[in-house]
């Protein structure tokens, strides 16, 4: 199963090489979607967990252990659909090809699992019907 | 590309279909007093313009004629010339308003004591305003809505003090109830062809097509293409001043040429322009529109504007107006411009197909560019629908154009004059 979950680095814990861990301890595949790593700065890190259920479990305990947060609250993209037109020019700012139109009725349709939440479509909806539920 | 003969006469003031070159023209075979008796009995045979376009192509233009009478055209896009007139009736003792704000969007107040005019692209007014909650992204396009949705407006009103006019200054709510006259005005609306923006430069650009990403990095088009009203009429023939129209939900009419109309735009053999071509002048009771239809929108970093649904019904009079209504996506084109550079002549990649730049993207200097669209196609097929259920329903007959819209205006920029313009 797959899990997308924002973890929140203490300074201390950034010179770890979590993501080698997760492979080689608990066999779970870890995909950046997000990160904001520095230097002496807590770190933001947005991935998608997937293994083995037991497994990812483990693996979120684990990561716990080491002081790491770990947020299954992750931030999400809002379309409001009373408020979409369905003019499509968000579609044209989305990086990860989460926002479409549908080739044959031409109705926004929004692909959750491919979105970066990179929330350029925020700004570039006229209609302001996008938003983040954080 | 052929050139057109531009007829350098006036056009006629009484109205007649234009005479179209191409296919050979036939004799008429139906008036409009016969499509619209046959209104009256629904026994009339309306399809949508991309359902006619289709059968077009399946059995051929005259059989297609044959079987329609009527196709319906629709837009859903962004319309920034648009404006509403609103009269408040007066207050006791009255008030000639010189100054006023609804909903903190300035209105132009210029005319007899308490008319309003309030464009769509007023953006709200800011000031030294400390509101937080104040939502700077906001504009006239907003309050139209807003008043057509049944909702209050704050008004606020400076007058000039006159013997007749002793009031100074008023401050109230409203409602598209509480006021006498509630219409929309829009000077420029429905654009025959528009153009592709795209962004040579090498940073992001805020424009009146929404954010252009360096590098090419997107192309945004603002017109549902072959949908869309005047591309199924290119020469004007049917659509003129007085055509009863859909128009934000309720019925409205065109006016008059809309501004920077300019039917002399170089057009392909099949007569559509290849860019920004004829416009209408719109107006339609805005106290009877709809909600869904009439929406406020705004660009970041341009503005506040309107984005409203327009619906234009076409009857087939003859063979030459069914050709011109077949027309679709991968014989119409526009030009893309480069927004990098901001004068008034852009440079261009040329141009593209409506087939192309619906496809998702197109190529530009060997590359591919992601195509999004501002127009919502979406929304302009439902317009065309809800227009065909109104005429078969008998509700809604077509009218014959009072006068024909100019089929020749020349197109005049401003330049700076010999007053040495800065």
């Amino acid at each position: 199963m797959k899990k997308r979950v924002t973890l929140t680095f203490p300074k201390r814990s950034i010179h770890q090489p979590i993501t080698y861990r997760l492979a080689k301890d608990f066999n779970v595949a870890a995909n950046i979607i997000r990160a904001q790593v520095a230097p002496n700065q807590v770190g933001k890190l947005v991935v998608e967990l997937s293994g083995d259920i037991d497994q990812l479990d483990a693996a979120i305990e684990w990561l716990q252990e080491q002081e790491i947060g770990v947020s299954q609250a992750s931030r999400e993209i809002l379309i409001d659909e009373a408020v979409c037109v369905h003019c499509g020019l968000c579609t044209g700012v989305c990086p990860s090809g989460a926002l479409t139109l549908a080739p044959d009725t031409f109705k926004l349709f929004f692909a959750r699992s491919r979105c970066i939440v990179c929330e350029q479509c925020i700004p570039t909806c006229p209609l302001q019907a996008i938003s983040t539920n954080l | 590309m052929r050139s057109r003969k531009i007829p350098h006469a006036p056009p006629p003031a009484v109205w007649e279909p234009a005479v179209t070159p191409w296919p050979p023209p036939q004799r008429p075979m139906r008036t409009l007093a016969d499509i619209n008796a046959k209104i009256r009995a629904q026994t009339v045979v309306v399809e949508t313009a991309e359902a006619f376009k289709q059968r077009a192509a399946e059995v051929g233009i005259a059989q297609a004629y044959q079987a329609v009478d009527v196709v319906t055209t629709g837009t859903f896009e962004p319309m920034e010339s648009s404006g509403a007139i609103l009269n408040l009736g007066h207050t006791d003792p009255p008030i000639k308003i010189r100054e006023c704000y609804l909903n903190g969007v300035l209105a132009y107040s210029g005319f007899g004591a308490v008319d309003l005019y309030l464009g769509a692209s007023q953006p709200v007014e800011i000031g030294s305003s400390t509101d937080a909650e104040l939502n700077r992204e906001y504009g006239g396009g907003h309050v139209i809505a807003a008043l057509i949705a049944g909702e209050t407006v704050h008004l606020k009103a400076v007058g000039h003090v006159t013997d007749c006019y002793p009031r100074a200054s008023f401050e109230t709510t409203i409602t598209r109830d509480t006021i006498n006259q509630f219409y929309l005005f829009n000077p420029r609306n429905l654009y025959q062809n528009f153009i592709v923006g795209v962004n040579g430069g090498d940073r992001p650009l805020a424009t009146y097509l929404g954010p252009l990403q360096p590098n090419l990095g997107n192309a945004v088009y603002a017109h549902p293409g072959a949908l869309s009203p005047l591309m199924n009429d290119p020469d004007l023939a049917v659509i003129g001043i007085g055509s009863r129209i859909f128009l934000g939900g309720g019925v409205g009419y065109v006016a008059w040429e809309g501004t920077q109309h300019f039917p002399r735009q170089k057009r392909l053999p099949n007569d559509t322009p290849i860019g920004p071509a004829a416009t209408v002048a719109l107006i339609g009771d805005a106290k009877t529109m709809q909600a869904q239809w009439v929406r406020g929108c705004y660009f970041r970093g341009y503005g506040p504007s309107l984005m409203m649904g327009v619906g234009v019904a076409i009857p087939l009079l003859n063979e030459a107006i069914a050709a011109h209504c077949a027309v679709r996506d991968d014989e119409i084109v526009a030009p893309v411009m480069d927004f990098a550079i901001p004068r008034r002549v852009r440079p261009t990649f040329g141009l593209v197909s409506y087939a192309q730049l619906k496809s998702g993207s197109i190529v530009l200097n060997g590359r591919k560019v992601r195509t999004a669209p501002l127009a919502s196609v979406y929304l302009a097929r439902q317009v065309a629908a809800e227009l065909k259920g109104w005429i078969e329903a008998g509700s809604f007959e077509l009218t014959e154009p009072v006068m024909a819209l100019p089929r020749d205006r020349a197109f005049v920029p401003q330049d700076l004059g010999g007053m040495g313009g800065v």
